[in-house]
């Protein structure tokens, strides 16, 4: 049987990636693709809402370093999944499943190849430790 | 004949300091006794679950219930008090949210079960014994209640009324949960019986909290001298103060030790533990990503901060109770 392409949710912010094309073109090019206007935006409760619904991995595109139209809704966002990085572990959700990756795109063209990019990462980890509400594998023991 | 109104009270997988909480009405007790009619208390009274089995649907006007859900006993007991009583409330942290067991919920029953009769230490158990649900001993089937993939909150399992969180729900509360219950003045159903502020807004330590807390090292509360008198979280030690209910009196706060959560979330909050994550990493005050690799190490234990009381309703774990889960259903 052939394996499961991996799903990647992925949430980019408005202001650096394709803002210079409509979102319905963007749409049709990527799957499970959330827009949004500043990665401050999201919360934890949506990135674990992701992984609950099922994402092999959660890609987060936000703006350049010093770019944020709010000030620092990038540097927010890059703190909140660092902390949540503890969180996954628990459950036996690998670092590489979550990403934060910070530029500039107007266009938006590199995005289905940073997508490509990720499911290639996460493929590799093979599916997830199965649905994290009865865990069949042990997670590690917490620290 | 009594026309007194008939209340159960109810433990499933408790540590008995619900029950306690109860005895510690003190002599206010004696009054809430005398104006109902106790029809199960397992913990205090000699009552049979037979003779409740025996009652009218709805013939108890008030059932209690403290405890986690864990197995096929407490799932039926809890559905025959659902059947029996025209209210149903959910006492204490772990009936609310699954409670500190609940955290069990990040190993797996077989690695509950290996750990307990084969792998830890302290155990000697040569021929691998381990518990069975049925076992032939001398021609005779003896039986033992069926546990869970996981831990469940009593909502998970029956329909929940109210809910009267804490770890144990203070006296103060009880008494005024029982009163408003024999003076038909509780709320709307699926309320939470405790107040509807954070923790945080009722604190006394609120006042000295800055507009904006930097944290630069978090650390926990054996490690350093706490000023009584400061914000936790000004502090670096973690509080879960921002994403608790208040309602307990800040009883942890006033002996100069951080909140863990025992009241659970407060209203439309899906996930108090995520909630409360979002709201320190914004405290986070790190110089590069480095710095703040490093701070997030400083937190020790995550789950058992953000989750210790809640992790059965969290977003990653919460699930109603699968027909599957239950073998022996029919
Ligand atoms: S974080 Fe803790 S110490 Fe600070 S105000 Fe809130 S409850 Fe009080
Ligand atoms: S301070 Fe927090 S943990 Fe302590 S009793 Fe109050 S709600 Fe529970």
């Amino acid at each position: 049987m052939k394996e499961k392409e991996p799903k990647i949710v992925c949430f980019s912010c408005r202001f650096s990636w394709g803002y210079l094309v409509s979102e319905e073109e963007i749409a049709a090019r990527l799957e499970n693709w959330i827009p949004i206007i500043c990665t401050g935006k999201i919360d934890p409760v949506h990135i674990l809402t992701a992984f609950r619904q099922g994402a092999d991995g959660v890609l987060i595109l936000g703006c350049p370093e010093g770019d944020c139209h709010y000030q620092d809704g990038n540097i927010e966002a890059r703190k909140r999944i660092t902390l949540l990085y503890n969180v996954l572990k628990s459950y036996g959700i690998e670092r590489e499943r979550l990403k934060l990756h910070l530029g500039a795109d107007p266009e938006g063209k590199t995005m289905p190849q940073l997508i490509k990019e990720m499911t290639d990462t996460v493929r590799k980890l093979g599916p997830r430790s199965g649905d994290t509400t009865t865990q069949k594998k042990s997670a590690t023991r917490t620290k | 004949m009594t026309d007194k109104k008939k209340v159960a009270i109810l433990w499933l997988g408790s540590c008995g300091g619900c029950d306690e909480t109860i005895v510690d009405i003190n002599e206010l007790i004696l009054g809430v006794v005398n104006s109902v009619d106790l029809v199960l208390w397992p913990i205090a009274l000699d009552f049979k679950y037979h003779h409740i089995e025996k009652m009218a649907d709805g013939e108890i006007a008030l059932g209690i219930i403290n405890g986690h859900v864990r197995n096929s006993d407490h799932a039926e007991m809890a559905k025959l008090m659902r059947q029996k009583s025209q209210v149903i409330l959910a006492f204490g942290a772990c009936a609310c949210f699954g409670g500190t067991p609940g955290l069990a919920n990040l190993r797996s029953k077989e690695d509950i079960f290996r750990w307990v009769y084969q792998e830890a230490p302290t155990v000697i158990n040569p021929k691998g014994v381990c518990p069975q649900t049925t076992t032939r001993v001398d021609g005779k089937e003896l039986t033992l209640p069926e546990m869970f993939e996981s831990v469940h909150s009593l909502d998970h399992v029956i329909d929940v009324d109210y809910y009267l969180p804490g770890c144990p729900p203070p006296p103060y509360l009880v008494l005024k949960a029982i009163t408003a219950f024999l003076e038909n003045t509780l709320p709307a159903k699926g309320s939470s019986l405790a107040s509807h502020k954070a923790l945080c807004d009722t604190c006394p330590r609120n006042a000295s909290k800055p507009n904006k807390v930097a944290i630069t090292e978090i650390k926990r509360i054996h490690e350093v001298e706490a000023d009584p008198t400061k914000c936790f979280l000004s502090q670096g030690i973690i509080c879960m103060g921002p994403a608790t209910r208040s309602g307990c009196g800040e009883s942890c706060i006033n002996i100069n030790i951080p909140c863990r959560g025992c009241f659970g979330h407060i209203e439309l909050v899906a996930d108090s533990g995520a909630k409360f994550l979002s709201g320190l990493a914004s405290m986070i005050d790190a110089e590069d990503e480095a710095g703040l690799e490093k701070i997030s190490d400083q937190v020790r234990d995550t789950m058992g901060y953000l989750y210790r009381f809640s992790l059965p309703i969290s977003i990653m774990n919460q699930k109603r109770l699968q027909s599957d889960e239950v073998k022996s259903d029919d």
